[in-house]
C-alpha cells in the first residue's frame, strides 16, 4: 500500500508509538496516508482505539516478522 | 461529550510518575484536553531536582533493568512531551506552602493553584483519575 510518510516506532514502549503517531499525522494533510511500524505488542489495540477516538481511518494492518504495520488515512 | 481528562497525582515514586504521565501523554495524543493537579508527595513528579531521580518502591529495584530493556522513556522526557502537547500542570499551593517550596523549585511552564483551580477544570471532565 502506498503511504505519504513512514513512521518508524519500532523498539519504543507505550505510550511512545501513540505520541509519535499523533505528531506524524499532524504533519500530514487530510486524506494522506501514514504508515506506522511498531514492535510494542500493545500498539495493535492502542492504535485501533486511537483511530476510533480521533476519527482517522486504519486502512490496513499486518504483522511481518514481529513488526506491526499500520496504514492510517488522516481524517 | 466533553473531551477532558482530569488527574490528581498525590504520590511521589517512580511508578506513580509513570502511571500519571503515560496516561496523560496518551490522552493528549488522542485529542483530549488534560490537566493534572499535583499535591502532597505528587509534587515530586514536577520538582526540578526530584523528578529526574524518583525512587522505585523498596524491593523493586531490580526492575530498573526491565525499564531499560523495554526502552521506556525517562520521566523528564515524558513530562516535556506532555507539556509540548498542552497538558496543563497545576501545583498545589497549600502543599507548597506546607513544604516551603517556591514556584521556581519546579519545572517551567506550570501553574500554581488551589483545589478550586483544579475543580473548575474537573467539573466538566468526562474522565477523572487519581494516582
Amino acid at each position: 500500500m502506498i503511504s505519504d510518510k513512514v513512521l518508524d516506532a519500532t523498539g519504543l514502549a507505550c505510550p511512545m508509538p501513540i505520541v509519535k503517531t499523533k505528531k506524524s499525522i499532524d504533519e500530514l494533510s487530510s486524506g494522506q496516508v501514514l504508515e506506522v511500524h511498531a514492535t510494542d505488542k500493545g500498539a495493535q489495540n492502542d492504535l485501533t482505539a486511537w483511530a476510533k477516538k480521533t476519527g482517522h481511518e486504519i486502512l490496513d494492518s499486518k504483522e511481518e516478522e514481529g513488526i506491526y504495520k499500520f496504514w492510517i488515512r488522516k481524517a | 461529550m466533553s473531551n477532558k481528562l482530569a488527574i490528581i497525582a498525590s504520590n511521589g515514586g517512580l511508578f506513580d510518575a509513570y502511571k500519571v504521565f503515560n496516561i496523560a501523554t496518551a490522552a493528549a495524543a488522542t485529542d483530549t484536553e488534560v490537566a493534572i493537579f499535583f499535591t502532597f508527595e505528587g509534587l515530586n513528579l514536577i520538582h526540578k531536582e526530584a523528578y529526574g531521580q524518583l525512587s522505585m518502591p523498596v524491593g523493586k529495584e531490580r526492575l530498573e533493568q526491565g525499564f531499560k530493556a523495554a526502552n521506556v522513556p525517562s520521566i523528564p522526557e515524558l513530562v516535556s512531551m506532555a507539556q509540548e502537547m498542552g497538558v496543563k500542570i497545576i501545583a498545589c499551593q497549600m502543599t507548597m506552602d506546607v513544604m516551603n517550596l517556591k514556584k521556581e523549585d519546579f519545572i517551567d511552564g506550570i501553574e500554581v493553584g488551589g483545589a478550586v483551580t483544579f475543580l473548575d477544570f474537573a467539573q466538566d471532565a468526562n474522565v477523572t483519575l487519581t494516582f
